[in-house]
C-alpha cells in the first residue's frame, strides 16, 4: 500500500475545500471498495478525505411522501431501519442482502451510489424508485446519475448528499449472489412508481440498466406471470469465467419473475 | 453418534478466545522482514533482474535472487514417491531453485526477495525489481501438456510426463473385459482446488552461527516430516535445523511441505546475520501454497450377466504442477493404488499413472490425497453401472461388496485390507436416511419446481501408513512431578491435546486433565510420523496407550517401595496403587510427585511401536436439490454412517465428518481454479472469484456410527480425518445426478456451480426439442 495523508473533513464545506486543495485525493465513506483498492495498490491516492462521519450526510427520515437517506447511512441502519421498513421494505430488503455483516456495519449508501459498480446492490434500488441524488451542488435524477461501469454524473469533487426516494406504490428485489463475492450476479428491482413501473437490473449488465421489455409488459397493471415469456437479449451483458452471458440473461428474467412474485404475494 | 456424550475440546477456549499462538505471531530479537517478488508470467525465460533501484528503497537491506539460490544449492526437493515403475524407470524430479533462475514456470514463482526493516518497506520495494522476461508458450492443462508439441517445461522431462506407472493385471483385465456382459466407462474429473487454511502461510528463521544451526518457526504438520525434509533441500544437518512449532491453523496438506521461501529465508537469515520473517498475504496464498487434487481420471468397469463385477481399469494423468512438491505425487499415485477395488470384490484390476508438468501451481497432498479421488470414480462408475443396468444402486452394491469371511482381504493391487461390514454399513445408512422413503420427498420437491436427488457412496480408504516405520512417545514428569506426554504429532486442528490425553488418562484412570500434551517439541529425540494421513490417533494415539500401560508396570516397585510391600502385593487401579488388602495406597501422581526434581524422574519413560494401516470405510447417503431455473444445487439432506473402529470422543469424529463433508460439497459445488489458457494467469486468485463452502452448504449431518474395530492397534481405532472428504464427493455428485437424470443429463464435472448445472439443462432441453422434432 501506497503513502498517502488521512484528512478528517469537519463539515461538508470543509471536505468540498479539502478535496479541492488536493486535486489527487480520495473521499472516504466506509470505505469498503476504496480501501481493499488502496491494499491492492490500484489507486494510489495523496489524500483520503474521511467524510464517514459528517452529521450533515446522516440520517434517515421520512417526509410526506419521500424517504431521504443521508450518504454515510450504513448498510445495516437502513436495514434495521424502522422508518424505512414502513416506507419502502423492498429497500430494507435489499440493505441487508449486501456482502456479509461486517460491510453492512461499515459500508455507506452515499459510497456505494459514488461508486456504482457494476455488481452493487443500491444502484438498482435507486434507478427503479426514480430517486433523486442530492449532492453538495446539485440535484441528479437517478436516470441521468448512472453512466455504466464506475462511472456517474458526479463532477470532480463533488460530494454526495443524500439519496431522496419518492416512496412507492409497491416495490420488490431480487438478487442473484455471485457463489464467491455475494455482490449480485443479477438483480432486479421492481417499483410500482408515482411515474409508472420502472424496472431496474444490476450484475448483469456492464452497469446498472432499466429493463424495458419488463416496463412494457408490466405498463399495463401488475399482473402475475407478466414477465414469464420474456427474453433477454444477452448480447451487451457481462461474460467471465464463471459464467455466459446467456446464463446472466437467463437470471435476469429469473429474478425479474421471482420479484414481480414477491411483489404481488 | 451424536446422542452419546460429547465433551468439549480442552484446546476451544484457548483458540477460540485468541490465545492461539501461530507463526505470524513469533518475532526473533533484531528480526527483519521477507517480501517475495513473484512471477506475473506463467512461463518465461527471465532475460535479467536488475535488483539496484530496490536496494536503494527506504528500509531495503537486501535482495536475493536465483543466483543466490543456486549458490546455495537450495533446488533439490525431497519426493516422498521413491519406488520404480515395471521398466525400472523412477520418477523425474527437476530442479527447483528456491529462487527461479533462468525461467518461470508458473504465477507466483518466487523470482526475489526483498529483505528489509519492516514488511511494509520489503513489499514496496519490490516494484522497484526490475525483471525484463522472454515469454514462453504456455500449457495449464494435464492431458494438452501431454500431447506432442506441447510446450515443454523443463529440460529433463521429456514429453512433460515425470513418470508412468501401472500397477495390476492388464492381461487378466483384457481377458475379464472381453468375457463382460456389459461395460460401463467414464471419464471424470477431480478437480484442482487451491486449499485456502485459514492461517497463512509464514515462518520466521534466525541463524546461530556459534552453533552453525537455524531455528526455525514455521506453519507444520511435524517436526520429523519437516526436518527431514529441509535437510533433503538444503543439506543442513537435522541436528542444526531447530524446530520451534506452535499451534496451526488448518493445513489439510497443504503446510506438510517444505517451501522454496523457506530455503530463502535460510539463506538471507545466514547471510545477514539476523533472523528474518516473512508472512504470505492471502493473494500469495492463491498463487503460490501448494493446490490439490487434480486429476482425469478415466475408469472403466466390467460385469458380468448376474450384475457381478469381473474387473476394472482406470487410466489417471495427475497435473503436478510446474514442479513437484514432497507430497503431491505419492499423494496422486501411491495412495489411490491401495484401493482401486474400492470395497468390491472385483477380481481383475489395472491401472496406470502418468505425473504431468503444466504452468500452474505445483500441487501436493490434500486432504483425502488420492484417496477421495480414486474413491470418486470407482463410486461413479458403480452409480453409472447401476442406472445402464437398471439395478437399484445398493442392490447393486450389495451383490458385489467384499464378504465378511473375506478378511484380510488381499486386494489385486497393492491394499490388503482389515475387516470390515460394508453391507452393515449400508443397511444402517439406507434406514437412517429413509432411503425407501425417497420418492415421496422427490415428489414433494417436484410440486416446488425442485428437482431432487438421492446419491450414495460407499467407500474406504487406506489411512494412517506411517512414513517413518515406528511411532514413540515419551511420558515425562516436569519438575512440579506434573505428567506430561511428548509426541512428534502436530494438531493443525484435530484435537490432539483433548484425545491423547484422554487416551493415557482413560488407560492410568486419572483425571484428564492431570495429564498435558506437548507436540513436536524441539530437542525431544523421539522418531515418529507427522500428522497427515488420518494417521495420528490411529498410530501415537495406540502408542499414548502403550505408554500408559508401560508407567503403570514402571511405577509399581517405586508404589511397592512407598507402601513397604513386594511389587507383586501391588495392585493398580483408578489411579492408585493398593495393597492386596485394602489398607494402604498410594496415587500414581502422588507417587510422581515425590519424586518432583529427580533428575531423570524415575517414571520417565519412552514406548514405542509400529501401527500399520487401517481401512475406515462408510457409507454417506446425500439428497440434493436443484432449482432447474438458475442451476443451483442445494444439499438437502445428509447421512453418514461410518466405520472408524473404536471413536475415542464422539465430538472430535463428528467435527472431522462434518469439515470433510463440507471440503468435500465445496469441491463439489462451489470451488474452480482457473487458469487462461492463453496466459496461465490465474483468473480465480482471491475469494471474490473462488467459491469456498460456506457454513450454510452443510446443514446438520445425520451422523451414524457403524464401528468394526481394528485388531491392528491397541485402541480398536481407524483413521477418521478425511473419511468425510471421501464419501462426500461420490455421494454429492450422484445426488445431484440423480436428480438431473430425468432430463437425460448423466454426467457432470464437479464443480457443479449454477452455470455449469444450468447449461447442462439447457442443452438436454435442446436435445429433448430436436427429438421431438
Amino acid at each position: 500500500m501506497h503513502q498517502f495523508s488521512y484528512l478528517k473533513a469537519k463539515s461538508l464545506a470543509d471536505a468540498a475545500a479539502l478535496a479541492k486543495a488536493n486535486p489527487e485525493a480520495k473521499l472516504m465513506s466506509g470505505g469498503m471498495t476504496l480501501l481493499p483498492t488502496l491494499k491492492q495498490g490500484l489507486a494510489q491516492p495523496s489524500h483520503l478525505i474521511d467524510i464517514g462521519g459528517l452529521k450533515e450526510l446522516s440520517g434517515i427520515e421520512v417526509k410526506g411522501d419521500v424517504l431521504s437517506i443521508g450518504a454515510v447511512t450504513r448498510h445495516y441502519d437502513v436495514a434495521s431501519s424502522a422508518a424505512v421498513a414502513k416506507a419502502i421494505p423492498a429497500l430494507s430488503y435489499l440493505a441487508n442482502q449486501i456482502g456479509d455483516p461486517q460491510v453492512r456495519n461499515r459500508g455507506t449508501i452515499g459510497g456505494s451510489v459514488a461508486n456504482n459498480d457494476p455488481a452493487a446492490d443500491y444502484p438498482s434500488a435507486v434507478l427503479a424508485l426514480n430517486a433523486t441524488i442530492v449532492t453538495d451542488r446539485r440535484e441528479i435524477a437517478a436516470d441521468d446519475f448512472f453512466q455504466g461501469m464506475f462511472a456517474t454524473a458526479l463532477e470532480e469533487g463533488e460530494i454526495v448528499v443524500r439519496i431522496v426516494f419518492p416512496l412507492p406504490k409497491r416495490a420488490a428485489y431480487e438478487k442473484f449472489p455471485h457463489p464467491a463475492s455475494g455482490y449480485a450476479m443479477a438483480g432486479v428491482f421492481i417499483a410500482e412508481t408515482a411515474a409508472g413501473v420502472r424496472v431496474a437490473v444490476t450484475g448483469a449488465g456492464p452497469g446498472v440498466f432499466r429493463w424495458s421489455d419488463a416496463e412494457k409488459a408490466l405498463a399495463g397493471g401488475l399482473k402475475a406471470g407478466a414477465l414469464d415469456a420474456l427474453t433477454v437479449d444477452a448480447t451487451d451483458l457481462n461474460e467471465d469465467f464463471h459464467a455466459t452471458r446467456e446464463y446472466r440473461a437467463n437470471l435476469v428474467q429469473v429474478m425479474g419473475k421471482r420479484a414481480l412474485q414477491k411483489l404481488l404475494a | 453418534m451424536s446422542e452419546k456424550h460429547a465433551a468439549n475440546r480442552r484446546e476451544d477456549l484457548r483458540l477460540i478466545t485468541g490465545r492461539g499462538r501461530y507463526s505470524s505471531d513469533m518475532n526473533l530479537p533484531g528480526q527483519l522482514h521477507a517480501a517475495f517478488l513473484r512471477s506475473d508470467h506463467a512461463h518465461a525465460e527471465i532475460v535479467s533482474i536488475d535488483t539496484a533501484s530496490a536496494l536503494k528503497r527506504p528500509g531495503a537491506v537486501a535482495v536475493l535472487t536465483g543466483d543466490d539460490a543456486l549458490a546455495a544449492g537450495y533446488k533439490h526437493f525431497p519426493n516422498l514417491l521413491t519406488f520404480t515403475n515395471k521398466a525400472g524407470a523412477s520418477l523425474i524430479k527437476p530442479q527447483r531453485p528456491v529462487l527461479a533462475h533462468g525461467r518461470v514456470r508458473f504465477v507466483g514463482e518466487t523470482v526475489a526477495m526483498v529483505v528489509a526493516h519492516s514488511a511494509a518497506e520489503a513489499r514496496d520495494a519490490l516494484d522497484a525489481i526490475e525483471v525484463e522476461y522472454r515469454d514462453l508458450p504456455v500449457v495449464v492443462d494435464a492431458e494438452e501438456a501431454l500431447q506432442p508439441g506441447a510446450p515443454q517445461l523443463h529440460a529433463n522431462v521429456p514429453g512433460n510426463l515425470n513418470f508412468e506407472w501401472d500397477t495390476g493385471d492388464a492381461a487378466a483385465v483384457e481377458q475379464a473385459f472381453k468375457q463382460a456382459a456389459h461395460v460401463t466407462r467414464l471419464k471424470v474429473v477431480s478437480p484442482r482446488v487451491i486449499p485456502n487454511p485459514m492461517e497463512p502461510r509464514a515462518a520466521v528463521i534466525g541463524y546461530d552461527a556459534a552453533e552453525d544451526a537455524y531455528d526455525i518457526y514455521t506453519n507444520s504438520q511435524g517436526i520429523v516430516m519437516l526436518r527431514w525434509q529441509f535437510a533433503a533441500l538444503t543439506g543442513v544437518a537435522e541436528d542444526k535445523l531447530r524446530f520451534h512449532l506452535h499451534d496451526v491453523g488448518g493445513s489439510f496438506g497443504q503446510r506438510s511441505a517444505v517451501y522454496p521461501e523457506h530455503g530463502a529465508l535460510m539463506i538471507a537469515a545466514k547471510k545477514l546475520g539476523r533472523p528474518v520473517k516473512w508472512v504470505s498475504s492471502r493473494s500469495e496464498g492463491f498463487l503460490s501454497d501448494s493446490h490439490g487434487r487434480g486429476i482425469v481420471m478415466a475408469g472403466e468397469l466390467a460385469i458380468d450377466k448376474d450384475g457381478k463385477f469381473l474387473a476394472a481399469k482406470y487410466q489417471f494423468v495427475c497435473d503436478m504442477g510446474a514442479y513437484l512438491t514432497p507430497t503431491g505425487t505419492a499423494s496422486h499415485v501411491r495412495n489411490p493404488a491401495i484401493c482401486t477395488t474400492g470395497v468390491y470384490k472385483i477380481p481383475a484390476l489395472y491401472a496406470n499413472f502418468r505425473v504431468v508438468m503444466t504452468n500452474t501451481a505445483p500441487v501436493a497432498a490434500y486432504r483425502g490425497a488420492g484417496r477421495p479421488d480414486i474413491a470418486y470414480v470407482i463410486e461413479r462408475l458403480v452409480d453409472q453401472a447401476a442406472h445402464e443396468l437398471k439395478i437399484d444402486r445398493a442392490e447393486l452394491r450389495r451383490r458385489n461388496f467384499i464378504p465378511l469371511d473375506a478378511f484380510p482381504y488381499k486386494t489385486p493391487t497393492m491394499g490388503v485390507y482389515e475387516a470390515s461390514d460394508f453391507n452393515g454399513c449400508l443397511t444402517m445408512a439406507l434406514k437412517a436416511a429413509d432411503y425407501d422413503g425417497f420418492p415421496a420427498r422427490r415428489a414433494a420437491a417436484a410440486k416446488r419446481g425442485k428437482l431432487r436427488g438421492i446419491g450414495l457412496s460407499t467407500t474406504i480408504e487406506g489411512t494412517a501408513a506411517g512414513m517413518f516405520p515406528k511411532d514413540q512417545i515419551a511420558i515425562e514428569f516436569n519438575a512440579e512431578g506434573q505428567l506430561e506426554v511428548f509426541t512428534v504429532a502436530l494438531s493443525q486442528g484435530q484435537g490432539h491435546e483433548t484425545t491423547f490425553a484422554q487416551i493415557v488418562a482413560d488407560t492410568l484412570g486419572i483425571d484428564a486433565t492431570d495429564v498435558t500434551l506437548r507436540e513436536s517439541v524441539q530437542g525431544k529425540k523421539l522418531e515418529g510420523n507427522h500428522t497427515g494421513g488420518s494417521r495420528s490417533l490411529v498410530g501415537a494415539g495406540s502408542i499414548c496407550k502403550v505408554a500408559a500401560q508401560k508407567l503403570i508396570e514402571q511405577a509399581r516397585p517405586l508404589a511397592a517401595e512407598a507402601l513397604e510391600l513386594e511389587p507383586s502385593q501391588v495392585e493398580y487401579a483408578k489411579g492408585l496403587f493398593t495393597s492386596r488388602d485394602g489398607s494402604k495406597s498410594i496415587g500414581l501422581l502422588d507417587l510422581a510427585k515425590k519424586h518432583a526434581g529427580a533428575n531423570p524422574h524415575p517414571l520417565n519413560l519412552m514406548a514405542e511401536g509400529s501401527v500399520a494401516a487401517t481401512f475406515p470405510n462408510g457409507c454417506h447417503i446425500a439428497e440434493v436439490e436443484i432449482d432447474p431455473e438458475t442451476g443451483v444445487s442445494k444439499i438437502a439432506a445428509y447421512t453418514a454412517c461410518d466405520d472408524c473402529g473404536t471413536v475415542i470422543n464422539h465430538a472430535i469424529v463428528e467435527g472431522q465428518i462434518h469439515g470433510g463433508v463440507a471440503m468435500g460439497a465445496g469441491q463439489v459445488f462451489g470451488e474452480q481454479v482457473m487458469y487462461d489458457k492463453a496466459s496461465g494467469q490465474l483468473l480465480s486468485g482471491s475469494f471474490s472469484d473462488y467459491a469456498m463452502p460456506r457454513a450454510g452448504w452443510v446443514g446438520g449431518i445425520n451422523m451414524n456410527d457403524h464401528p468394526v474395530i481394528s485388531k491392528i492397534n491397541v485402541l480398536g481405532a481407524k483413521g477418521v480425518g478425511e473419511s468425510g472428504c471421501t464419501a462426500s464427493l461420490s455421494s454429492l455428485v450422484t445426488a445431484a445426478l440423480d436428480a438431473l437424470r430425468p432430463l437425460g443429463i448423466h454426467h457432470v464435472d464437479m464443480p457443479l456451480t449454477p452455470p455449469r448445472v444450468w447449461q447442462q439443462i439447457q442443452r438436454a432441453k435442446q436435445l429433448q426439442q430436436t427429438k421431438a422434432k
